[in-house]
Parts: C-alpha cells; structure tokens; sequence
C-alpha cells in the first residue's frame, strides 16, 4: 500500500522540481501520441516549445497574451486567497470592452491623447459595476458568488451579442455584428514598435507590484484575508466580512474590465463577437498555477501565454491538429497539478496490509 | 527500462536538432499555401468545401506547393497573429477562409505585395488582395422552386447564419423561386448568428417546424445539425455548400454545391505566372462554381422540367433571379420591371423580398 502523507512543511525541492516533472511528464506522453499520429515530433515540440523563444516576433506576442492574463488573474488571486471565488471574469472583461467601446462608438470622429485612457477608465468601472450585483447578492442575500458571477458572464456575452446586432452595428458593416473600426486615438500606445505590445503590459506589471505589495505589506490586507477565511473570527475581532467579499469582487471585475478594455483598444481595434479567447476562465487557471501569490502569478501567466502561442505554431508550422495542440496543454496542467500536490504532501508505502 | 527512457529522450532531441537545422538549409523552395478555416475540418460543409478546393492544384503542382491548412481558428486577435505566422512561415498565397479574417489579411497584403490573398465573404480589394463569395441565390432560387413544389402548408423556414448580404439573397432567391411556382408562399427565417453551434441551429429547425414550415433551408451551417433534425421530424430540407444527403436518405431536396477548385486554381496560377490582380470575385453556375446536385426524387416531374430549363438560362446569362418587378418586404419597390439586378447591388442586398415574413434584424 501507498499512502499520501502531509508534509511537516512544503517541500521546496519539489516546488521546484514540480513544473520541470510536469514538462517532462508531459512531452513523454504526448511525445507517443505524436509519433502514433505519424507527425515529426522534434518538429511538433521545436513549435511548441521552443519557438515561441526563438524570435522577437514570436516573443512579442508571447508578451501581448501575458497582459490580459497577468491582469485578471492578479485580480481573482487576491479574492481567491480569502477564499471569495470570482468565477465570473469573462463576464467582466466583456462589459470592459463594452464600456471601453462607448466612446469610440458614439464619438468615432474624436481625436486627442485622452482617449485610450479614458477608455481603459471606462473599462475598469464597467467590470467593476457587473461585479457589484453578485457582490450585492452575497452580502445582503447570501446568494453564492460562484453562481452569480458566472451567470452574469452569460448575460454579458447576450448584452455584448445585442449590441452588436442593434444598436453598435457598424453600418457600413454589411450587416456583420461588429462595430466600426476604432480611430487611430481609441487606440492603445505601441510599448515596441514593430510588435502588438501596448501599455497595458506595463499596467499588467504595475498590478502585479500593487499586489504583492498589498498581500504582503499591510494590515488592511491582513483583516480582509480573516474575513474571507473566518467570519466569524472577523467578527469577533471587529473586522468586516462584507468588506473582503465587495474587495474581493470589485478588484477582480476592476481588473477584469481593465484588460477587456485594453483587448479592444489594442490588438483588435474595434468590438465585435469574438473578443475574448476564453481570457477569464484561463486566468483562473493561472492564478492558481501561481500559486495565488502575486509573483508566482507573473511566471504563470507568462508560461500560459507562452503554451498558447506554442500551440499556435505547431498547427501552422508543425502541422498539428487543434485537437492535439489542446491535448498536449492540457495534459501539461495535469501533470503539474499532480506534481505540485507532492509539494505538501509525501508517498509512504506501508506495510501492505489493507487499512 | 531506465535504457528505453535515455533512448526516447535522445531521440526526441536528436529529432529537435534536425527539425532545427532543416529550418536552416531551404534549397528549391515550393509555393506554400495556407488556408484559414473557422470551424473544425469535418466531412461536410464550409470548410470541408474550401479544403477540397485545393485538391486540383495538389494534382498540377505536386511536390511543388505545400498545404497548411489550419481549421477552427476564432476570428479576432488569435487569427491574426496564426495567418502572420503562416506568411512569416514562407507561405505564400492565404486562402482567408472567413469574413473575420478580413482586418487582419488585408494588414498581411498591405505588408508584403508577395503575398497573393483571398479572402472569403469580404468587401475589401487590394492588388493582391481578392474578397471571392459565391452566387448562393442561383442555386437557392432553383430549389426554391422545387421547395413551392414539395410543400403541402406552404409555408418554409430557413435557419441562417448571419444576416449578410450573401445570405439575406439567398433567401431572396429562394423566396422568389418558391413564388414562382405557388406565389401564395410564406417563408420564416431565423438568424442564428453563429457559424457553427449545432444545438442553437437544431432547435431553430424545430421552431420552424413546429410553426408549421414543412420545407427547411440550412442557410450556411457547417454541420448536417438542421439536416438531420429535418429527417427526423419528417419535412424536407436542402443546404449550401456540400451534399448532407447521408444524414437525411428519404427528405433530402438537393445541395446547392460549391466547388471552389477553379478559382483557386485559377489564382495560384496567376500567383505563380506573377499576373495576379486582386479583384471582387462574385461566382456562380457559369464559373463552374456553384451547382445544384443530388435533386430529390420527390419533385413532380413538371416542376422539375421547369427547374432544369431555369438552370439552363442562369448558366448562360439569360436568366438573373432578381429580375423585376420584384416588391420589397415593406412594400416598396425593390427592382423596377424589367430590370436585372447588378452583381453590385446583390452583393450589397439588405433587403428582403415581399413574402418573407421575418423582419430583417436592425
């Protein structure tokens, strides 16, 4: 018999060696199926994981996918660790763009500097506000956020549908559900001239700074954790359990917003049905690959980032099917998350007489 | 066992190495292709249509051109970024199999004038940039024609994509092609709006059904989804682009088949001679590329005469569908008496013809 048994305390070896077993794991067993499906697996892997690497190009758009996620998943983390669960991120990144997209829609003709900030404004308190309503619900009806908040991602994609097929309509669009192009203003700065990159990396990386320093420096931050994690403890110690949970919301559809609206503003230019790839839902993912910690995070997103563009170019370069590219990322997260729970916890075979 | 593990990691980076250093050494390089689709490459449909295009220039070129085909990308920033990587990969022509694609292929053919693209469904022309639709109507009108022909109520149902010009003719045509053999027709449309959502277009079939429409037009579904609902309710129904006769045996009415080879062909041709001009390639019957095949059996035989003799004027020019007096569906006039309709104002319809009873989406 073996048996998992809890370690007195994490294990950093494993900690470092979890991803780097997970890797391995990972291309053994796709490495099979590759060369089951007849393809030239150094071809496959040289695409998948090393490309992505080898050119500023490939590099640079490795960066673009990192903004989004870094930005999310930095806002779900620090709802996640008092344990308040934004499901719901989708919903928010769509209402950013929604909201960012306002003013170029209703002002295609406006030009100045103000523009794209105002538009990044815009977006935060859209994400924001359509995270007010499962807020609300928890604290005042107990309603759970996980529900509530991905519903309203539901309702958002129906909100952003109508618009698009009504009132948002480009009208030069031969009827196509999407919205005009933005003007050159609506659009976010260039960070590398010659790539995709824009600002909102930076702003990625400043929110990753605001929240280490907000999960590791203060008392706020100490109160609102015991809020989340024991009410009534915090209750006892005159901390508010409401304040974690409407931090906890507002911060994750702030931040949510905020990349929906750099999504549109930036790589693609104006809003229409498909504006996000499942952001949202991958940032939770990356949260926890990153452990819930703020810098554990900016090496997770990178990584997710890194995979999805990988994927990309082994179906364009290595010829591989989309359904194997998702097999292969998928069974990489599987191997780590069991990877990792060798992190805190041990083998110990016993005796072999059943318990 | 600790020897078969050494070997598969050995050979995966000696496989690594050489993938790496045949990047390097690239002689006699051959033209390669790379088609965008939006759906997964299935049996039937869109992109299954698009794939087969290229069939005859595999059987011209040999050796001689390489295929990238990469199905089921969404339209938007990820599209972008994966037809950029074809291109920057040395393919050559980008065969941008749908109307999203459109932003960021023509951003490739603006960069790089070496680049032939085609582009499906689009409005946009560059030198080397051609949008290519195709005449749907003409098919649609003949089955029209046979739907008036087969139904018993009287009333059809379309469940259709996305209410673009190339799909609200469509039902245009088939709307006027019904009327041609029983004016008194209704027909119902729902938009779907998606490319590819089986269960939404299924249960969109079956509203229609239920509402008593007993001949059904699959109007740009990638999967044989209304098709085969269709079969098991009872009532015929027909579809753009490739036969879904398998999975309807006994209620299939017809296929309005694409067949996008010699537009394909033609364009890597002028590609390779250097001759390419971008250009609205708009095609119908007489390009060889839209034909109705696998005709119902159910169709009385006079109404099938009928058909034939229309088919036979469309493809030579004589016959256009939308020739007036045809009546806007507010009542207005939509083509005056004895006009044609230019290809121009077809692709830009978007106006229904007077006996659909949906309204438009606005």
């Amino acid at each position: 018999m073996i048996r998992l048994v809890r370690r007195d305390r994490a294990s950093r070896r494993m900690a470092v060696a979890a991803p780097l077993l997970a890797l391995f794991a990972a291309i053994l067993s796709n490495l099979i199926l590759f060369v089951a499906m007849g393809k030239d697996p150094g071809a496959v892997f040289y695409a998948l994981l090393l490309e992505p690497f080898m050119t500023w190009s490939g590099f640079s758009e490795v960066l673009l996918k990192t903004a989004p996620l870094l930005l999310i998943a930095q806002g779900l983390a620090i709802g996640f660790r008092a344990k308040v669960f934004n499901i719901g991120a989708e919903g928010q990144f769509i209402l950013g763009a929604i909201f960012a997209s306002a003013i170029p829609v209703y002002f295609p003709q406006a030009t100045g500097g103000w523009i794209w900030p105002a538009m990044l404004v815009m977006g935060a308190i859209g994400g924001a506000l359509w995270a007010v309503v499962p807020a609300f619900w928890r604290v005042r009806l107990n309603a759970n956020e996980i529900l509530v908040t991905l519903m309203m991602s539901l309702i958002a994609v129906q909100l952003l549908n109508y618009l698009l097929l009504g009132p948002w309509k480009d009208p030069m669009g031969f009827n196509f559900p999407q919205s005009v192009m933005f003007q050159y203003d609506a659009m976010i700065p260039i960070l590398f001239p010659g790539t995709r990159v824009n600002v909102s990396l930076l702003l990625a990386f400043l929110a990753a700074l605001l929240a280490w320093i907000y999960m590791q420096r203060s008392f706020g931050c100490y109160q609102f954790l015991v809020g989340g994690l024991a009410p009534k403890a915090a209750t006892y110690a005159g901390f508010s359990q409401s304040r974690a949970i409407w931090l906890s919301l507002l911060i994750g559809g702030f931040a949510a917003g905020l990349a929906g609206a750099a999504e549109v503003a930036g790589p693609i230019g104006q809003l229409q049905r498909s504006i996000s790839t499942g952001y949202g839902y991958a940032a939770i993912i990356v949260a926890y690959l990153g452990g819930l910690h703020p810098l554990g995070i900016v090496a997770s997103s990178f990584l997710m980032a890194a995979l999805y563009i990988g994927g990309d170019n082994a179906m364009v370069s290595a010829d591989l099917p989309v359904a194997a590219v998702r097999v292969f990322q998928g069974s990489l997260l599987v191997f780590y998350l069991a990877a990792i729970t060798f992190v805190r916890f041990r083998l110990v075979r016993t005796g072999g007489a059943p318990a | 066992m600790i020897a078969r593990r050494t070997f598969l990691q050995t050979s995966a980076f000696a496989a690594i190495a050489a993938a790496i250093s045949a990047r390097g050494a690239s002689a006699a390089e051959p033209l390669g292709i790379a088609l965008v689709l939006p759906s997964p490459l299935g049996d039937v449909g869109w992109s299954h249509t698009l794939a087969l295009g290229l069939d005859p220039i595999k059987a011209a070129y040999g050796d001689a051109v390489t295929f990238t085909i990469l199905e089921n990308i969404a339209e938007g920033p990820d599209a972008d970024r994966i037809m950029n990587k074809a291109v920057a990969d040395g393919n050559k022509v980008l065969i941008a199999g749908s109307f999203g694609y459109q932003n960021g292929a023509m951003q490739i053919a603006k960069r790089d004038p070496s680049v032939t693209v085609l582009h499906a469904s689009g409005f946009m022309v560059a030198p080397n940039f051609s949008p290519f639709a195709a005449k749907y109507f003409q098919g649609t009108y003949l089955l029209g024609m046979a739907a008036a022909a087969v139904s018993k109520t009287g009333k059809l149902g379309s469940v259709s994509a996305f209410a673009i010009p190339e799909l609200i003719t469509s039902v245009n045509a088939f709307t006027l092609g019904a009327q041609a053999v029983n004016p008194a027709v209704e027909v119902s449309v729902v938009w779907v709006n998606t490319w590819f959502d089986p269960a939404k277009e299924q249960e969109a079939a079956k509203a229609l059904i239920a509402q008593g429409c007993d001949v059904i037009f699959s109007n740009a579904q990638d999967t044989p989804s209304v098709i085969a609902a269709c079969e098991e309710a009872g009532v015929h129904a027909f579809n753009l682009n490739s036969s879904m006769k398998k999975y309807a045996p006994t209620k299939y009415l017809g296929c309005v088949a694409t067949d996008w080879s010699p537009f394909f062909k033609a364009s890597v041709d002028a590609h390779v001679a250097g001759s390419f001009v971008g250009a609205n390639a708009f095609l119908g019957v007489a390009d060889k590329v839209v034909a109705v095949v696998d005709w119902s059996s159910d169709i009385p035989a006079e109404v099938m005469t009928r058909i034939t003799e229309a088919e036979a004027k469309i493809a030579d020019g004589s016959f256009n569908p939308f020739t007036g007096p045809i009546t806007k569906a507010d009542d207005s006039e939509g083509v005056a008496a004895g006009v044609a309709l230019a290809d121009a104002d077809i692709i830009a319809m978007d106006w229904h013809v007077k006996g659909v009873t949906t309204p438009l989406p606005q």
